[in-house]
């Protein structure tokens, strides 16, 4: 039988491992954050439906304070409403007047779908339905953009 | 293709691979470059162990089984979830290959990711058997009962890294651990207490925080179908609140019912 | 953590070694084990994991097939909701497959492995893809294990009962003060730092790896990696193990692995069990001898190829395909055969024996290390493999 080492000797080297491996320092992970929620590189129709929800999202957001900003205006009295109704005509204003309404059907009608699929129905259709309403929604759009564009007044 | 089909001649040619590496006390990440000799069918696994046995023999690896059974060899391959034992590099365009580890998970060294806070999102563990439905026209020997088989998940983390959730969100239980609750369920061996299950699954941070992106689906190499099995525990999860007559669980108590 | 017990460092961490590390943590010993990669990345998590009946060897080999249908029937005990429990069937395909039946059958018998014969109609009854040509089969108490997750459980296991496993710590040295190995040189591959471990008794239970490793303490072991190429195939063709009825030949057999079907094996002997190859004529072998077993084999989508080695004991002089050598296990005490100190390699054994392996490991070095404690592990009931992910 040999001789018993010490405890320093036995499990000096192990302990050194551990206490190596549990030390502070850099600890890596690979958190994308919210970049993974944009970055639909080789990703599935569902990834780009969720990144289209996002942006969507937060472009209506802030059309929402644009909005405000917007009908603020009318603090200004007719006189600066009027101002405001003339830059609204402008051709810019009218695309961006499509943009917002592709923004609402994008985000709602895939809102719909969301809802839809988040209830247990029909989840294993998720991407014909994803094209099945951005098809419809297409439709509305130019529609609207035609709308939008050749209204009167 | 078939089996048949794949037996190839061995061509010669080299591919450059990309690798992550991170050791503990050696400061940042950083990504290493290699020449790395290639026949028609070899994978990113073989790749990178000819790194590590030709190369570089620090580089650590993960890896068991080598045909996707174990799931431990997960890594992501030009920014995509993928098992390296069965991806062919052939499979990954013809320009050079980045491998980098799975995401969502801290990294111990190199392509290496602790699996710890994976395992400990599932609620508890449970037999891994289920009953096999293939072949369901064979006869059963009655001594048997049953023909049965281990359950898809091979518990690879693909499905997590491929969350955009869980990108930004540290306390989702993630799509493994929810396919495994409803597979539990829905399998019922009687072992399962379905309530506590339920009740596991009914949680803000649990079944309802899945915002239905279906990249766990798309990931997993084992057929699992995860963001299917969400909404199917969601499905669940609304019948027994019916069924309870349970809507906002706070109004109801208002009343001391 | 109590001192006062000798500290036993394992080296390997495979099936051998996980199982001896929870042997020795029952019997109360400090267990360290060391495994350069990740656990059962060398042999042990790549076999197609047939847990054998040993029927295989009731005829050449009934030392393993005794082994075998022993263990085998121990580990659904101690390792419950591991195992596809669906039985196997030996099919003979030829006449020369009919004339090995008798003795297949005896030696089963002698071996105590249960036998039943069934007629080609009754056995495509069980299997319906089956060799329609098959002229009789055998069925046998084969089941299928997950070939990383049984295993696993044996260091979830351990490590709840004290012992400390190190996954990415690679040895690169043996420390020896004379005629005693004293320890071993590492190098932390996750911080990349080197240190010594120091050990009453070091094991070395590195597989095919055994001869490497018993040179960096001097002494030499009769071990030649032996590798084998396995085919998996996509879907799952068969819901028994199907095994060839003949003395062993490559591919000759086919194991259900969830939803795949794999295929193995072959044989040959290198000297770098690290760098194996995939003889592609091999492949071609596995699909040709799978399909007279399971036609459907042929046509199935390719999933993967891989070889695995096996570390099979004889003497270099030995056959040259490897399969000749015995496949029985051994503990080799290095104080007895080279009068070297403090150094015990266990070897050879196959993924089915990985708890006998060990516990007459465990009953040498606890021998040696003065430790008069029993082997509780037949009756031990394994932990969960996700608990060794425990933090």
């Amino acid at each position: 039988m040999s001789e018993r080492r010490t405890e320093d000797q036995a499990s000096g080297g192990v302990e050194e491992i551990l206490r190596a491996r549990s030390a502070e320092g850099p600890v890596e992970r690979k958190a994308p954050g919210p970049t993974a929620w944009f970055d639909i590189r080789r990703r599935g129709t569902g990834h780009f439906a969720f990144s289209l929800n996002r942006i969507t999202g937060l472009g209506l957001v802030f059309y929402l304070y644009l909005h405000l900003a917007v009908l603020s205006q009318l603090l200004g009295g007719e006189a600066s409403w009027n101002g405001f109704l003339e830059t609204a005509t402008t051709p810019l204003f009218l695309g961006l007047d499509v943009l917002l309404v592709f923004g609402l059907l994008a985000h709602g009608l895939n809102g719909l779908r969301v809802a839809l699929i988040g209830s247990g129905f029909v989840p294993n259709r998720q991407k014909a339905l994803f094209y099945t309403l951005m098809t419809f929604g297409a439709i509305l759009l130019i529609y609207s953009a035609i709308h939008v564009f050749t209204a009167e007044g | 293709m078939s089996a048949q089909d794949q037996v190839p001649a061995t061509a010669q040619e080299t591919r450059r691979v990309r690798v992550h590496r991170f050791k503990r006390d050696d400061g940042p990440a950083h990504v290493d470059e290699h020449e790395v000799p290639v026949g028609a069918r070899t994978t990113v696994l073989e790749a990178l162990r000819w790194i590590q046995l030709h190369d570089d023999a620090t580089l650590a690896l993960r890896h068991s089984c080598f045909h996707a059974s174990c799931g431990t060899c997960g890594v992501r391959v030009n920014g995509r979830e993928r098992l390296a034992c069965v991806t062919p590099l052939a499979d990954v365009g013809s320009g050079t290959v980045t491998v980098e580890p799975i995401a969502n998970l801290p990294v111990l060294n190199d392509l290496v990711v602790d699996m710890t806070p994976f395992v400990d999102r599932f609620p508890e563990a449970h037999a891994i058997v289920r009953d096999s439905e293939f072949l369901p026209e064979a006869d059963v020997p009655e001594d048997l009962g049953r023909f049965m088989r281990f359950e898809d998940c091979i518990e690879c983390g693909l499905c997590l890294s491929a969350c955009p959730v869980s990108a930004t969100d540290d306390s989702y239980v993630g799509p493994a651990a929810l396919a495994f609750a409803q597979r539990m369920l829905e399998e019922d061996p009687g072992t399962v207490d379905r309530d506590a299950l339920l009740d596991w699954a009914d949680q803000d941070n649990a079944a309802w925080r899945c915002h239905a992106a279906f990249e766990c689906t798309e990931a997993c190499p084992s057929n699992v179908r995860p963001a299917q099995r969400i909404m199917a525990l969601r499905k669940d999860l609304r019948r027994r609140r019916r069924d309870q007559g349970r809507t906002v669980p706070e109004i109801a108590s208002e009343d001391g019912a | 953590m109590r001192r006062s017990s000798p500290h036993v460092l394992i080296i390997g961490g495979g099936g051998t070694g996980g199982a001896l590390a929870h042997d020795l943590a029952l019997r109360g010993l400090q267990v360290t084990l060391v495994e350069r990669g990740e656990f059962t990345s060398g042999t042990t998590g790549r076999h197609h994991g047939l847990l054998h009946s040993g029927a295989r060897y009731a005829v050449n080999d009934k030392e393993s097939a005794v082994e075998c249908i022993e263990e085998n029937t121990l580990l659904r005990r101690i390792a419950p909701g591991s195992f596809e429990e669906n039985d196997g069937l030996f099919v003979a395909v030829t006449d020369e497959d009919m004339a090995y039946l008798p003795s297949f059958l005896a030696g089963c018998e002698e071996t105590g492995i249960r036998t039943q014969v069934l007629q080609p109609d009754e056995a495509l009854r069980l299997e319906p893809l089956l060799n329609p040509e098959l002229k009789i089969a055998v069925r046998v108490p084969d089941a299928t294990m997950d070939a990383m997750r049984m295993p696993l459980r044996f260091f979830a296991t351990a490590r709840a009962n004290g012992a400390i496993l190190l996954n990415y710590v690679d040895v690169t040295d043996l420390e020896r003060a004379g005629g005693v190995v004293t320890g071993a040189r590492v190098r932390d591959v996750v911080t990349g730092r080197e240190t010594t471990i120091g050990a009453d008794l070091v094991v070395n239970a590195t597989g095919p790896w055994s001869e490497q490793v018993a040179h960096m303490a001097g002494v030499d072991v009769p071990i030649r990696p032996s590798p084998g190429v396995m085919l998996a195939v996509r879907g799952r063709l068969c819901n028994m193990v199907v095994n060839r009825l003949h003395a062993s030949g490559d591919g000759d057999i086919v194991v259900p692995q969830r939803a795949l079907s794999v295929v193995g094996t072959s044989s040959w002997v290198v000297e770098d069990p690290d760098d194996l190859g995939i003889p592609q004529d091999h492949v071609q072998r596995m699909i040709d001898e799978g399909s007279m077993l399971v036609p459907a084999v042929r046509e199935a989508p390719f999933r993967s190829a891989w070889s695995a080695a096996r570390p099979l004991i004889g003497s270099k002089d030995d056959a040259d395909s490897g399969r000749e050598l015995s496949r029985t296990f051994k503990t080799i005490d290095h104080a007895v055969d080279d009068g070297l100190e403090g150094f015990v390699t266990i070897t050879g054994g196959k993924g089915t024996t990985l708890r006998g392996m060990a516990e007459v490991c465990a009953d040498v070095v606890s021998g040696k290390l003065g430790v008069d404690e029993p082997c509780r592990t037949r009756e031990t009931v394994l932990l969960p493999h996700t608990a060794v992910f425990a933090a």
